[in-house]
C-alpha cells in the first residue's frame, strides 16, 4: 500500500485534499478519525500488531484524495473558487496546447530532414512570387537553387521556428502552474475542490485535440491525394500525428477517471 | 457484491439501517456489513460522504453525542427520511419482484 499509514498522517493528507467551510471540514476530520480509531481498536482487540490494525483501517477507509473528492460533492463551493478551478484547469490545458505545438514543430523537423522540405510546407501549384519578394527568400537562404526552394525553405523555417516558439510558451506556462500547484500543497490548499466534474480537463483535451487531429489529418489526406506529397501536406500531417497522439493520452485518461468512479458505490 | 451493483442503492441501505435506530458511523458500516452478512463490504470511506449528502437533502439529521470517552456524530432518520424510505422500499420490492419473475425462467 502506499500512502499514509498512520491515522494522523491520513488526516493531515486528508486535510490538504478538503476544501470547503471551517465547520465542514472540521467535522469530516473529527469524523473520520472517530471512525479510523474505532476500527483500529477494534482489530488490536481482535489480536492484530497495533501499526498493522491502523495501516489496515486506513487502507479499508479509502486513499484521502478519493475520500475527499466524494465529500467535496456535499460541500457547497463558492463562486470564486469554481472560478479559480476552472482557471487553473484551462491553464494546464492551454500549457500542454501549446507544447503539443510545439513538439509538432519537432515532428515537422523530422519531417523536412527524411522527406524534405517541400513536403513540408510546398507551395501549391501555380503559386508565383514577385522578383522583390524572391529576394527576400534569397536573403534567408542564399544556398538556394530556385525562388520556389528558397520560399519553400523559408517557409519551413517559419512553420518550425513559430511553432517551437509555441512550446516554449508551453514550457514557460507549464512551469507557472507546476509552481502554482506547488504553491497551494505548501499552503494546504486541495488541487480539486470538485467544483468541476472529474476528468473535465481530460474530456476538454480529448474533445480538441481529437477534433483538430481529425481535421488536420484531413486537410494532410486531402493535399497529399490532390497535389502530390511535394506541397506542403507535412505541415499538416506533423500537426494531426501529435493532435490524435495527444486525443488518445486524453482518452486514457477520460476512461480512467470513469473506470474509478464506477469501482465507488453510490 | 461489486460497487457497481450497489450504485444507486446506497442511499435505501443506509436510510434502512438508520431506521432502527440512531447510529454514528462506523455503527452503521457495520451493520451494513452484519445484515448483508459480509456481502457489502464497501470501502468505509464511501459511507460518511453519503450520509452527509442524505443530511444535506434532508433525509436525514446528526448531532455529536458523547460515549465512551469519545465524541461521536450520530445520524438520525428525519420525517422526510422515513418518507424517502418507504417510498424507496416499495420501488424495490417492485424491482426485485419484477426481475425475479423474468430471471425465474432462465435456464
Amino acid at each position: 500500500m502506499t500512502g499514509p499509514r498512520t491515522i494522523d498522517g491520513y488526516l493531515d493528507q486528508l486535510l490538504v485534499e478538503l476544501y470547503g467551510r471551517a465547520r465542514d471540514v472540521r467535522r469530516i476530520l473529527a469524523e473520520v478519525e472517530d471512525h479510523l480509531r474505532d476500527a483500529t481498536d477494534e482489530a488490536i482487540a481482535a489480536g492484530m500488531d497495533p501499526s498493522q490494525a491502523e495501516a489496515a483501517a486506513i487502507e479499508r477507509f479509502g486513499s484521502p484524495r478519493v475520500v475527499a473528492r466524494r465529500f467535496g460533492a456535499t460541500l457547497p463551493v463558492p463562486g470564486p473558487a469554481v472560478l479559480g478551478e476552472l482557471v487553473r484547469s484551462l491553464a494546464g490545458l492551454a500549457a500542454i496546447g501549446l507544447l503539443a505545438i510545439g513538439l509538432s514543430g519537432v515532428v515537422a523537423m523530422g519531417m523536412r530532414a527524411t522527406l524534405g522540405a517541400s513536403f513540408v510546407a510546398g507551395d501549391l501549384p501555380g503559386v508565383t512570387y514577385t522578383r522583390e519578394r524572391c529576394a527576400d527568400f534569397f536573403e534567408y537562404h542564399p544556398e538556394a537553387g530556385s525562388c520556389a526552394a528558397a520560399a519553400t525553405a523559408h517557409h519551413a523555417d517559419e512553420v518550425e521556428s513559430y511553432r517551437l516558439a509555441a512550446g516554449v510558451l508551453g514550457t514557460l506556462l507549464g512551469v507557472a502552474w507546476l509552481w502554482d500547484r506547488r504553491r497551494r500543497r505548501t499552503r494546504g490548499k486541495p488541487d480539486r475542490i470538485g467544483a468541476l466534474p472529474e476528468g473535465f480537463a481530460a474530456t476538454c483535451g480529448l474533445a480538441l485535440f481529437g477534433a483538430a487531429g481529425a481535421l488536420l489529418a484531413l486537410q494532410s489526406i486531402g493535399l497529399m491525394l490532390g497535389t502530390g506529397a511535394s506541397h506542403g501536406a507535412g505541415q499538416w500531417l506533423s500537426g494531426a500525428v501529435v493532435s490524435l497522439a495527444m486525443a488518445v493520452a486524453c482518452g486514457g485518461l477520460v476512461l480512467r477517471t470513469i473506470r474509478t468512479r464506477a469501482a465507488l458505490p453510490g | 457484491m461489486s460497487h457497481e451493483q450497489l450504485k444507486g442503492h446506497l442511499d435505501l441501505l443506509l436510510l434502512s439501517v438508520l431506521a432502527g435506530q440512531p447510529q454514528h458511523g462506523y455503527a452503521v458500516i457495520n451493520a451494513l456489513r452484519d445484515r448483508s452478512q459480509g456481502r457489502f463490504d464497501l470501502p468505509e470511506g464511501t459511507i460518511y460522504p453519503a450520509l452527509h449528502r442524505l443530511e444535506a437533502r434532508g433525509l436525514v439529521q446528526s448531532r455529536w453525542a458523547e460515549g465512551a470517552g469519545r465524541r461521536r456524530r450520530i445520524y438520525q432518520l428525519t420525517g422526510a427520511g422515513a418518507a424517502a424510505l418507504a417510498e424507496r422500499r416499495q420501488q424495490w420490492t417492485t424491482f426485485a419482484a419484477g426481475v425475479e419473475a423474468v430471471v425465474r425462467w432462465a435456464v
